[in-house]
């Protein structure tokens, strides 16, 4: 007993003997300000975009399924999806050889070449739009009606004036994808026997496949919201030229707050849905 | 005897601000040549011109007598291959290999699967066919990109730095496979490097390049010992350059004399000189010699004795298959002896020895400008056989 009293009283004095200083925690911490000021900036960004979405959900969520029952907004919806998927092909189309062209190829005048092609993005789309309507309209109007292929204040507006918009986001995307590959990936593949254009095929484009991917979902969104350069080319025409962003318009200016809500939160699923295929298309991109 | 593979007439490619130019050669149908070079030297521009991946703005290029100067590449049916593999990662390590039977639409062809799995099983990559080439090593990327451009049975494989990505264990088991498929398909190959070590093992010919023009052609060992310009010399490592000029003396023989004039080399014949002609008196030359071929002794050199000089040993450095001595003697000359030799000599940093070099070992070459790729020993070298 006496020995285990003597072991305690010595653990003690040891303990007091080597037990190091107590301090206090929050003196010993260094602060780190440049991090703390930037996660705060997170921080109330974070905030902010929930407060943003939340705020939509809860003003919107009201009678969301009459809505969806609404014969006007599922013209909306069913008009937007074609007509932003069209734009989207056909931007794509010029966007895939453009890109091509200005990856691999030097010439002169390209830095030219290339400030104009992103004109639409700098432009404001309402100019966008006001330029449009004058080339289809008095410029070339007779020249498409003679072949029945208006464009002024209707569907074909809708289509082209998206198209306008996220063309130069497609360019861009698809540049950066063909910079991406390694030319000589594609000299190999010629020494092996293809030719320029199978290269292309069987070479190029699956390469870039996952950057051409992403890109593509990045301009669906940019002609899925588009509203002011088809505004000023299509028209404003419920149940005609009416988008999805131009029943949010139309309905906003009559009062109906709740249907431009509930429009405003398919919009806002349909944004999350792209931005999530986005990030899935630019991961398998990296993991290549 | 071997038939002409390739030929090569004035060929003359512009890529950007670079131009290539006054390239002639012939490839026999049996050669392993090297192009080496430093960087920037048109190397790559030259090889990726012959397989036709670059316009050529002058010249010819013939294979099997047959010009092929302006044929697509898919059209001259010869291999190529990069330095990283460069494999296509959509692709298993099988399609790899058969993508360019593929190409030529032969890639369901019964002889066309036997030959590709002789080729994967002798290359030691047989069982990675299922594998995706993303998760292969470097000495596996290369050989499964070398089994892809021999498929097809080219004439001719081009290879750019083939073994420059890989590490030295892997480096050398790719020497001995490019050496095996040399011999055992009977291609001709055009190997692109910076490395002189690369073209003495495996080269039967090389064309050392500089700035976009043909510096020397010939026998790697022929090279290593001759180098027949200034810029050959220093590139391959010729251990002492030295300048000086040409004199004779009263007896009419000529000496090769160093800038400060004390110090005589000779009496010079013409196989001093490597184009095999005796230069002109009091013309600048360029002394070169090799570490190995100085010899280094104990004491004082003798009065009368030529070849032969006084130095005093400034630093040794210890290798790990020889010591390299730096001497201090009317220039700094650099020495190279075994391990034994140098522990029997019992020498230090600060003695005093006694440098000579035989006449034989002198080669010189012109002091002037530059050497054209005409002229190089390949012509004029004749006495030399190894």
């Amino acid at each position: 007993m006496k020995d285990l009293q003597c072991l305690q009283s010595t653990a003690l004095k040891q303990n007091r003997v080597f037990a190091p200083a107590q301090t206090n925690p929050l003196k010993s911490m260094k602060i780190n300000w440049l991090q703390l000021s930037f996660g705060l900036v997170f921080v109330v960004l974070t905030g902010f975009m929930a407060a943003l979405i939340g705020g939509l959900f809860v003003y919107g969520k009201g009678d969301f399924l009459a809505v969806l029952r609404n014969p006007e907004f599922r013209f909306a919806l069913l008009f937007t999806l074609w007509t932003s998927v069209t734009a989207t092909l056909l931007a794509a189309l010029i966007a895939i050889p453009a890109g091509y062209v200005l990856s691999r190829q030097r010439f002169p005048g390209k830095a030219l070449i290339e400030t104009l092609m992103d004109i639409p993005i700098v432009l404001p789309p309402l100019v966008s739009g006001v330029a449009l309507l004058i080339l289809l309209g008095p410029v070339l109007g007779e020249v498409l009606t003679r072949f029945s292929l208006d464009v002024v204040f209707s569907a074909r507006g809708v289509v082209v004036a998206q198209c306008f918009i996220a063309t130069p986001f497609a360019i861009r995307a698809f540049k950066q994808a063909f910079d991406s590959i390694d030319p000589r990936l594609e000299k190999v593949a010629r020494t092996l026997g293809f030719s320029q254009g199978m290269v292309f095929l069987k070479v190029t484009l699956p390469l870039a496949k996952g950057c051409i991917l992403s890109g593509l979902t990045m301009t669906w969104a940019r002609a899925l919201g588009e509203f002011g350069a088809t505004a000023i080319l299509a028209g404003i025409t419920r149940m005609k030229t009416e988008t999805l962003s131009v029943a949010i318009f139309l309905n906003m200016s009559i009062g109906d707050i709740q249907f431009a809500m509930s429009v405003s939160m398919i919009m806002l699923f349909l944004a999350l849905l792209l931005m999530s295929l986005f990030k899935f298309f630019t991961s398998s991109e990296v993991s290549q | 005897m071997s038939r002409v593979l390739l030929e090569v007439a004035d060929l003359r490619v512009k890529a950007g601000g670079f131009l290539l130019r006054d390239i002639n050669f012939e490839m026999m149908g049996d050669e392993y040549l090297v192009i080496l070079g430093p960087t920037g030297s048109g190397k790559t521009v030259l090889l990726e011109s012959l397989a036709g991946l670059r316009d050529i703005a002058g010249g010819r290029v013939c294979l099997n007598g047959k010009d092929i100067t302006h044929e697509p590449p898919e059209n001259r049916y010869l291999g190529f291959a990069y330095q990283d593999g460069l494999l296509y990662n959509f692709l298993s390590v099988r399609e790899n290999v058969l993508f360019g039977a593929r190409a030529r639409g032969m890639a369901g062809d019964p002889g066309v699967i036997r030959r590709m799995e002789q080729l994967v099983e002798s290359m030691g990559i047989s069982h990675l066919l299922d594998r995706s080439p993303k998760n292969l090593s470097g000495g596996e990327r290369q050989r499964v990109s070398l089994a892809r451009a021999i498929l097809t049975r080219p004439e001719v494989l081009l290879l750019d730095e083939p073994l420059s990505a890989l590490d030295p264990q892997t480096r050398h088991a790719m020497q001995l496979l490019l050496k095996e498929i040399h011999s055992a398909e009977g291609l001709g190959i055009i190997h692109v490097t910076h490395d002189f070590s690369e073209t003495l093992q495996l080269g039967t010919r090389v064309i050392i390049m500089n700035n976009g023009r043909m510096e020397q052609v010939g026998h790697p060992k022929e090279v290593f010992f001759y180098p027949a310009t200034e810029f050959s010399a220093k590139f391959i490592g010729m251990e002492n350059i030295i300048r000086g000029i040409i004199r004779k003396d009263n007896q009419g023989q000529l000496w090769f004399v160093l800038e400060n004039g004390d110090l005589n080399f000779g009496p010079l014949s013409e196989g001093s000189f490597g184009t095999g002609q005796l230069p002109q008196t009091d013309e600048p030359a360029i002394l070169l010699v090799r570490a190995g071929n100085i010899r280094l002794e104990h004491g004082d050199p003798p009065v009368t004795a030529v070849n032969c000089w006084e130095a005093v040993i400034r630093n040794v450095f210890f290798d790990r298959t020889h010591v390299d001595v730096y001497c201090d003697g009317k220039g700094l000359w650099r020495t190279s002896l075994s391990f034994f030799e140098w522990e029997n000599l019992g020498l230090g940093e600060g003695d005093r020895v006694r440098l000579s070099v035989r006449p034989q070992d002198i080669h010189l070459i012109s002091g002037e400008g530059h050497c054209d790729a005409e002229a190089m020993p390949s012509k004029g070298f004749k006495k030399y056989v190894f």
